[in-house]
């Protein structure tokens, strides 16, 4: 079976980010594996492992420092990886039409993992974009997956707290959410391993897309500043621990 | 009118309160003043809280291990007091040093047997059974993952280790401040927050106070400067105090990361506090089975000094002074994985960023001033936060037999650890000292 995971090269969520210019930031900053995707390529190699005879495939749009996120990912168990090297800041009209021509010239695959959302962009789109140009199957937000033959068995969270059942034949494209499963982090000999793992780059020019009719274009960063504020909850440790379930329940909206 | 306390002490962290408090069941009446907003929230809040005896120098060794009848009697020593926040835990993992180039290991047990302290000699096979994830083979030396030697195989074994039953850590260095806040509160020490001193008031070489940013005068013929990392910066208040120090300080940036133990082992509950030196780390169990990893300063490391107000302004705000850096979490993570093959290391840092507060010889300064009245317990290092119940009264009794009259500087005290019944000559850590050579200038100590 050949799985692909599609995974971005994003800002640490710890990081600071000091806005350089109109539209541009300080990328001197540490980059990470974008989170979601952390459980798209956890759900990838358990799939391998499953299935046996099996290759999984990491493949990313990005500067060329996003080679490390695939390092990152091979380290967590894939077997090779392919950047789509490109300096612009690809939106997800761009990235799924590269990703569709680089993963069609490596050949079709089974499943596509991917996270359902990246945390700097947070479109959501890119697993929806990919899946219609590879006319596959797709399903998001997905927390439980299974594969049986030629048919897959997912679980989605959708809106008000339900939760979606879908069974959808190969080939599929999957957008991962945190509930999937809990990433297994490297050790430092997969690490070392990694290094020495397959890694093709392409040019986004080499790969000829169609340009699209429109495309999205930041104007301008802001920061985004957010206020944090103390407050302490006083009384009986009885009366305080309903206070919180109310804070927790009303406020915070977490029960 | 301006108020009046006997000592004021500048900072509320791990050795500030405790001198409070010894100072306070002497009879005086203390004041301590902290910039910020509660006791122990500033470098101590970083420490690693670490408890182990193994120092470079036999006086370092004896104060260390004096210290753990404090951590190991912790509700005595404070008195019984409640503190509304539940108290500190002294985690009694016991200290394992392992025997390398990267510690002078043959000195440190010199000094074991010469102040008593308790140890095993622990061999490989000892060291498996009990920590059965260590990869034992010899690393040295310390490299940078940049380095292409880093990943070279090792060919060489270690040599054992010494085994240090009563070492450990603290589970929360935070709340043992808090809880020695409560006990010198007990006793009738005050503690204000929220304040910074931006001058040290003098008349005739005599210190009389200190003034706030806001104006305020608070009075008192004893001021002790226990700044941490803004040490140095307080000693340039204080008229021909800094001049009169020999020995100087200065804010060190350092950074502490934490990685999921390996499956299936509980490190938590089954693991050692650890000091390897062949990697030029240590790392100890941490909450959520994690291991926390701290850097012994390797010279391949470079150092990077920052001035601490610049460093605190990014803190928690913009700037990149409290971020992990990947070079370093790098460095870090990886080395403690060569001891721990089977560790796992997350795609994203995780840790902490704070400040040392660095004497010249990594040595501490717990002394009077050229000031008459002005006295100083700096220059801590990252490793004195173990030593902090035993300096409170080490410094207490200085400050107390200085005000009654000792020339230190020529007759310097002798302080006797009541636990092991040891004196030691607290000219040892005067200001005016000449760099000791016997340190091992690093966090070691």
């Amino acid at each position: 079976m050949k799985i692909c995971v599609c995974v971005k090269h994003v800002p640490d969520s710890a990081a600071k980010i000091t806005i350089k210019g109109k539209n541009q930031f300080d990328e001197s900053i540490n980059f990470i594996l974008n989170p979601y995707d952390e459980h798209a390529v956890e759900e990838a190699v358990r799939v391998k492992k499953q299935v046996g005879d099996s290759e999984v495939i990491a493949v990313s749009v990005g500067k060329k420092d996003a080679i490390n996120t695939l390092r990152s990912a091979l380290a967590m168990g894939a077997d090779r990886a392919i950047l789509i090297k490109t300096n612009i800041r690809a939106d997800s009209v761009i990235t799924s039409r590269a990703l569709k021509a680089a993963i069609g010239q490596d050949g079709k695959p089974d499943i596509i993992f991917t996270g359902k959302a990246s945390i700097d962009n947070e479109g959501f789109q890119t697993m929806y974009r990919l899946a219609a140009a590879l006319n596959m199957s797709v399903a998001s937000n997905v927390i439980a997956f299974s594969l049986d033959q030629e048919r897959v068995l997912v679980e989605c969270e959708m809106e008000a707290d339900a939760r979606g059942i879908i069974d959808m034949p190969l080939p599929c494209v999957i957008g991962t959410s945190k509930g999937l499963n809990k990433p297994s982090y490297p050790t430092l000999p997969a690490i070392m391993k990694a290094k020495k793992k397959e890694v093709k780059i392409i040019d986004l020019e080499s790969l000829a897309i169609e340009k699209p009719m429109s495309s999205i274009e930041i104007l301008e960063l802001k920061p985004a500043v957010e206020e944090r504020s103390s407050k302490e909850l006083k009384g009986q440790p009885e009366e305080v621990v309903m206070q919180l379930i109310r804070v927790l329940r009303e406020e915070a909206k977490v029960l | 009118m301006n108020k009046k306390y006997d000592a004021i002490i500048i900072g509320a962290g791990i050795i500030g309160a405790s001198i409070a408090y010894e100072l306070c069941k002497m009879g005086y009446k203390t004041l301590n003043i902290d910039k910020l907003s509660d006791a122990g929230t500033g470098s101590t809040a970083a420490s690693c809280g670490i408890v182990r005896a193994h120092y470079s120098t036999e006086d370092g060794v004896a104060i260390a291990y004096e210290g753990f009848n404090y951590w190991l009697d912790w509700e005595n020593y404070l008195g019984r007091v409640k503190d509304e926040k539940g108290l500190a835990r002294f985690m009694n993992t016991g200290s394992i040093l392992l025997k390398s180039q990267g510690h002078d290991w043959r000195k440190v047990k010199k000094h074991y047997d010469a102040v008593g302290v308790t140890y095993e000699e622990w061999d490989n096979k000892k060291i498996k059974e009990m920590v059965p994830v260590y990869d034992l083979h010899e690393f040295w030396p310390v490299t940078r993952p940049e380095d292409p030697q880093f990943f070279d195989k090792p060919a060489k074994i270690l040599e054992g280790a010494l085994f240090s039953p009563e070492g450990g850590y603290v589970n929360d260095p935070v709340l043992s401040v808090h809880n020695i806040m409560r006990a010198a509160e007990a006793k009738g020490g005050e503690f204000m927050f929220n304040a910074e001193v931006v001058e040290i008031r003098s008349q005739d070489n005599q210190v009389l106070g200190v003034m706030l940013k806001d104006g305020t005068q608070i009075d008192a013929p004893v001021v002790v400067n226990v700044a941490g990392p803004h040490s140095y910066k307080i000693n340039q208040m204080a008229k021909g105090v800094y001049e009169g120090c020999n020995i100087k300080t200065k804010a060190l940036r350092h950074e502490v990361m934490h990685c999921p133990s390996p499956e299936g082992y509980d490190y938590l509950n089954n693991g050692y506090q650890t000091s390897d030196g062949d990697l030029g780390c240590y790392y100890r169990p941490e909450v959520g089975n994690m291991f926390l990893i701290g850097s012994e300063d390797p010279e391949c490391d470079t150092r990077e000094w920052v001035d601490p107000d610049e460093f605190y302004a990014g803190k928690g705000g913009h700037g990149r002074d409290n971020q992990l850096t990947d070079a370093q979490w790098k460095a870090q993570t990886y080395r403690c994985a060569k001891r721990v093959p089977s560790m796992q290391i997350p795609n994203q840092p995780r840790g902490i960023c704070d400040l040392y507060d660095c004497s010249d010889d990594w040595i501490p300064i717990y002394d009077k001033s050229d000031m008459k009245g002005f006295y100083m317990a700096i220059g801590t290092s990252g490793n004195q936060y173990k030593n902090a119940p035993v300096v409170g009264v080490m410094m207490a009794r200085l400050i107390d037999a200085c005000e009654k009259g000792l020339d230190h500087d020529e007759d310097p005290f002798q302080f006797t650890l009541r636990h092991i019944g040891r004196t030691i000559n607290v000219g040892f850590f005067s200001r005016k000292r000449e760099i000791n050579y016997d340190s091992s200038f690093s966090v070691n100590g």
